[in-house]
Parts: structure tokens; C-alpha cells; sequence
């Protein structure tokens, strides 16, 4: 081994990077703890904990400074370092056996809260009774979905992430005859009737476009508030350019066009996630305490079907009861009015994870303490004996 | 060095966390049912967009109107005002017997937003009503003239249906905008409420200009 991983190693396996680590995940959760103010609960989340370092822009400038690690360094950090203690200095013995499986537990919930990082997706699904659907729709991103619905049974769609249109990525696709440009692309915007004098002309020149103006406005992060992003679209064929679009998601429906002999829709509109299978509400209900407004218990009665037939039945999701199915979990999350129900959709392949790992340190503390105990009822008896 | 590579490849799974992928997707899905808002633009749209999670309704968003003038009008007391959704300018539960609910929606587009007969017959189609052609257009539709306003006034029930529904609806060109006033909901309920809807109407007015 030479000098170099030598120095790597008595690095990585120190008691004394762990004091610091943790040392730093504290000062991290209570800095992010305090910065939910003024980020909301979503940005803190992507600020501080799910990235390798914490971000500051110089002000008046887009330079980022790193200013402090984030929760994935830290994380990754402790979880080599916990790792590495273990090959390099500990030794497997009984004794130490509930030690080991303490730690065992952590390094499985380090590992179980990267894994929920990179696979976890949170979905939502707004129901109103009587309604039908087989997708669920995202909480934050957006996407350009782009139709063509010549069949008179199915639409084509070609659903493009905003992020794409964010980067303003030229982009071809084999299912559409033409080639998608953003001109503009507006994070949160305000859309309004534009005056009949005095504003400047539309970048769009179809469909609705051309009759709205688009202000600018700062990301708002407030938990109670969304995003309205906006962008202007232009459609480029081998003969030249089909028209220039405003989609945002704040524009209820798509707008309409035609091009080589199809029909077509183009809007903004939530992320979906299509299911193979569908969820028709039948009843929302929502109980309040007597003679408050408080909630006491809401519940929703589903009709769940898969299009093979081979699920057709009813489910009821209320709270702390959700339905897990098909690596998806329902959560009743909320609800807008007496008769619309907003589920949570989560899919998360790890969920267990946390649950293996809190049992395993529990687990592995009472063994140790066990053992420690057994030694020390020994002794007294070894002494009065 | 064996572990020195296990511990590289973890702080590069550590690194690869922090990426997410965005790609375009293609599908072919069943064709949606119109969407219930706004009449004259649904054609599988979604207005109802997500709100963050816990919140009971989506944020209010301003609506496009014209400079800025909105179009204002005074409720029956008994009518509940609801928080403004995306694209609606105002909504009201207006409450019946037993729970039955009626919703009283106010939205505003540019233009024409298709045209008379074309909204007409969405409103027509979301409560199960065969569409009207241009020439049965006279009999159904009522105009009144106030405050500088023209109120096409529309009053359509299906009586046939399992849960007979009735619609109570008014559109309004103003200031090169059409607004929608619509009245949906269980046919009794909305029926018994049509003078009230009728007094609402009279209510509607435009913006005095502002002084010179």
C-alpha cells in the first residue's frame, strides 16, 4: 500500500471525520431547519439535502459559491467512512456482535435515504366523484405535450419535461413532423389579456398566444403557492415555421392546429405518469368533528380496474390507510371541496428500507446491552460466590 | 487498492444522486372526455393542475383580462364564495337540500373563444344534451341588454338522465373577451335558483372609465 491511499484510508476510517460529519449534518438540518421560511419545505429539500454542496450566488450575479457541503456529501461521506471503520478497524467477535449490527442498520438507512434520492417519484391524482383517470399528474415538474388526434379513438402523444424547454433544447422527435424550438421559457410567469394598445407585440403568432402577455415573476417557494411557467414555442417543418405558440399550464386546454393532413394539440399541463390501470372514484367523503371545522377523517371509495380484467375491484383509502399496489402507494392527501379527492402517489422501491434498518439497530442495541448485562450479572455473581 | 476502489465506486453512486434524468416520451392513450372548464376551450386539457401537497386548493392566479378591468358583480349572501382556481375569475358552491351542491363558475377568455353556438353546444354536451344547430340558436338563447352589456343567457336540463342536471349559463363579449357565467348542478336545485341567478346577472357591470 503506498503512501498515498495509506493517507486516503487513515482519512476515511477516523473516528474524528465522524465527529465532524455529524458535527456538520447538525449545523446543516438546524441552517436548512431555519431557511424553510424563506424556501418552503421543496427548495430546502433540493438546497440543502439533496445536493453535494450548498449553493450561495454572489448577489447581483448567477455565480454559485459553494459554501457548504450538502446532505449527500455529508451522507456519502459517513457512509464510506462507516464502511471503511469496519473493513479496516473493527473486528467481528460476539461480544461486539449488537455493535456490529447497530451499524449495520445505519449504513442500510444511509443507503436506503440515497436510494429514496434517486428513485422515489410523488405524484398526485385530483379525482372529482364519478371521474375516471389512469395517470397521475406531478406535484412540481411540468411538461409540453404535443397531440395528434387524428384517430378518433386515440390520441398520440409526445410529452416533452419543461426542463428540455428550460434549456431550450431544439428538439426532433420521429413521432412529430416537425421540430420543436423554444424561443422563450418563463419558470413562474402571469398571463393577461393583452391591451389593445400599448404592450409590446407576442413573440407568438397561433392559437391563443398572440392575445396575452407574459410578465415574469420570481419563483415563488411557498408551500401553499406553485410555479405558472410559461414558454413560447415555435414548430418547425421541412418547409419553414408553422407558427410560434404560448403554452403554460395556466392556459386550460390545448390549442388546436393542423399540419400534414393531422390534427394537433400543443399545451402545457402537469407531468403525468400513466398507469396500467385506472382509478374511478365513487365517493368522497369528509367527516368534520360536531360542530367544527376541523377535520376528523376523509376517505375515499375507488373503483380500481385494469384494462386485462384481472383487477376489477374496490378499494377504500383513508387516512393512514393507503392502498399499495403495483409499487404504488395511495395516500389520501387532501381534498378540494365535498366532492374531489387529492391522493398522493408515491413510488418508492426502497420504502422498507427505513423500517429494516430502525429494527436492525433496535435489534442490535439490545443485544449489545443484553451481552453487557449477562457479563455484569456474571461478575456479581463471580463476586459474591 | 480492492478497497480503494469500493470506495470510489461509492462516492461515485454518492455523486450520481444529485442527477435526473428528462427525456421526451411518446404514448398513445384513450381519448379523454371534454373537460367540465372553461366551455368553448376543453378539449382534454387540464385545468385542474396540482397543488402542492396539503394545500386545499391550487394558488390563485390572475386571470387574463383585458387592461387589466375586470367585469364585477355582488353575490345572493347565500351563495359560498370559493378560493379563485387557475383561469377562474370567481366560483361559488351555492347549497341546496340533503348536500346537493350547485357550482357557479366565472371565467374569461381572449376572443371568441369559438363562438356562440360552439360553447353553447359544450355546455350542451356536459350535461348529456344532443348539440344545437345555428338555426335552433334563436329559440334557446336569450339576450339581454345592461350596463353596456350583452348577456346571452342560456337555460338547458337534461330531465332524462339518471341524476337529471341543469345548466344556467351566460356569456358576456367584453373589451375583446368573452366571460363565461355558468350554473351547474342537480336540476332541481339549479332550477329553484334561477332567480337568483337572473338577480346575480343584473348585478354584472364594467368598470366606470377611469377619469381623464
Amino acid at each position: 500500500m503506498n503512501d498515498t491511499v495509506r493517507q486516503f484510508r487513515d482519512f476515511f476510517v477516523s473516528l474524528r471525520l465522524t465527529v465532524v460529519l455529524l458535527a456538520l449534518s447538525m449545523i446543516l438540518v438546524f441552517a436548512a431547519t431555519l431557511d424553510q421560511v424563506n424556501l418552503g419545505i421543496w427548495a430546502v429539500q433540493e438546497k440543502y439535502f439533496h445536493s453535494l454542496f450548498v449553493l450561495w450566488r454572489i448577489p447581483g450575479t448567477a455565480i454559485p459559491l459553494p459554501v457548504f457541503p450538502g446532505g449527500y456529501l455529508i451522507g456519502g461521506f459517513l457512509l464510506v467512512n462507516l464502511i471503511s471503520a469496519h473493513v479496516y478497524r473493527f473486528k467481528l467477535t460476539w461480544r461486539k456482535s449488537g455493535i456490529f449490527l447497530t451499524h449495520a442498520g445505519l449504513i442500510l438507512l444511509l443507503i436506503g435515504e440515497l436510494l429514496t434520492g434517486l428513485w422515489q417519484e410523488e405524484f398526485q391524482l385530483r379525482l372529482k366523484e364519478g371521474e375516471t383517470k389512469s395517470y397521475a399528474e406531478s406535484y412540481r415538474y411540468n411538461e409540453l405535450a404535443i397531440i395528434n388526434t387524428t384517430d378518433p379513438k386515440f390520441d398520440d402523444v409526445v410529452a416533452i419535461p419543461d426542463q428540455l424547454l428550460a434549456d431550450q433544447t431544439p428538439i426532433q422527435h420521429p413521432h412529430l413532423p416537425f421540430r420543436v424550438m423554444t424561443k422563450e421559457y418563463y419558470p413562474n410567469a402571469d398571463l393577461r389579456m393583452r391591451a389593445s394598445t400599448g404592450d409590446n407585440p407576442s413573440l407568438a403568432t397561433a392559437g391563443l398566444g398572440p392575445q396575452i402577455t407574459v410578465t415574469p415573476l420570481p419563483l415563488t417557494y411557498k408551500q401553499d403557492e406553485r410555479n405558472w411557467p410559461a414558454a413560447f414555442v415555435e414548430l418547425v417543418g421541412p418547409e419553414g415555421s408553422l407558427g410560434t405558440w404560448l403554452v403554460s399550464p395556466q392556459l386550460p386546454a390545448p390549442q388546436a392546429f393542423e399540419y400534414g393532413g393531422h390534427s394537433w394539440r400543443i399545451g402545457m399541463r402537469a407531468q403525468r405518469a400513466y398507469k396500467p390501470f385506472s382509478l374511478q372514484l365513487e365517493k368522497f367523503s369528509h367527516d368534520v368533528y360536531v360542530g367544527t371545522d376541523i377535520p376528523k377523517n376523509f376517505s375515499s371509495r375507488l373503483h380500481l380496474q385494469t384494462a386485462d380484467g384481472r383487477d376489477d375491484r374496490e378499494v377504500l383509502i383513508y387516512m393512514n390507510n393507503p392502498l399499495r399496489y403495483a409499487g404504488l402507494t395511495f395516500y389520501q392527501a387532501s381534498y378540494d371541496g365535498e366532492h374531489t379527492t387529492i391522493l398522493q402517489v408515491v413510488r418508492n422501491p426502497s420504502w422498507r428500507l427505513p423500517y429494516i434498518s430502525c429494527a436492525m439497530v433496535a435489534l442490535g442495541l439490545i443485544v449489545q446491552f443484553g451481552i453487557h448485562l449477562i457479563g455484569f450479572i456474571g461478575k456479581r455473581r463471580a463476586a459474591t460466590a | 487498492m480492492r478497497h480503494r476502489h469500493a470506495l470510489l465506486s461509492l462516492v461515485s453512486l454518492t455523486l450520481l444522486a444529485a442527477c435526473r434524468e428528462s427525456k421526451v416520451e411518446s404514448y398513445r392513450v384513450p381519448k379523454e372526455k371534454p373537460e367540465e372548464l372553461p366551455p368553448g376551450m376543453a378539449a382534454g386539457g387540464s385545468p385542474g393542475a396540482p397543488a402542492a401537497p396539503g394545500s386545499m386548493d391550487m394558488a390563485s392566479t390572475t386571470v387574463p383580462t383585458a387592461s387589466g378591468s375586470d367585469l364585477t358583480w355582488t353575490a345572493p349572501a347565500h351563495w359560498k364564495a370559493k378560493p379563485a382556481a387557475a383561469m377562474r375569475k370567481g366560483s361559488f358552491t351555492v347549497p341546496g337540500d340533503n348536500g346537493a351542491e350547485a357550482d357557479l363558475s366565472i371565467t374569461a377568455f381572449p376572443g371568441d373563444v369559438g363562438g356562440e353556438l360552439a360553447n353553447l353546444n359544450r355546455w350542451r354536451g356536459q350535461i348529456q344534451l344532443a348539440p344545437l344547430s345555428e338555426g335552433d340558436l334563436r329559440g334557446v338563447t336569450t339576450r339581454i341588454e345592461q350596463h353596456g352589456l350583452t348577456f346571452i343567457v342560456v337555460d338547458f336540463a337534461n330531465t332524462d338522465a339518471a341524476g337529471p342536471r341543469r345548466i344556467l349559463g351566460a356569456i358576456v363579449p367584453y373589451n375583446n373577451a368573452t366571460w363565461f357565467f355558468k350554473l351547474t348542478g342537480p336540476d332541481a336545485l339549479v332550477a329553484r335558483e334561477k332567480p337568483a341567478f337572473l338577480a346575480f346577472l343584473q348585478t354584472i357591470s364594467a368598470p366606470a372609465p377611469a377619469a381623464p
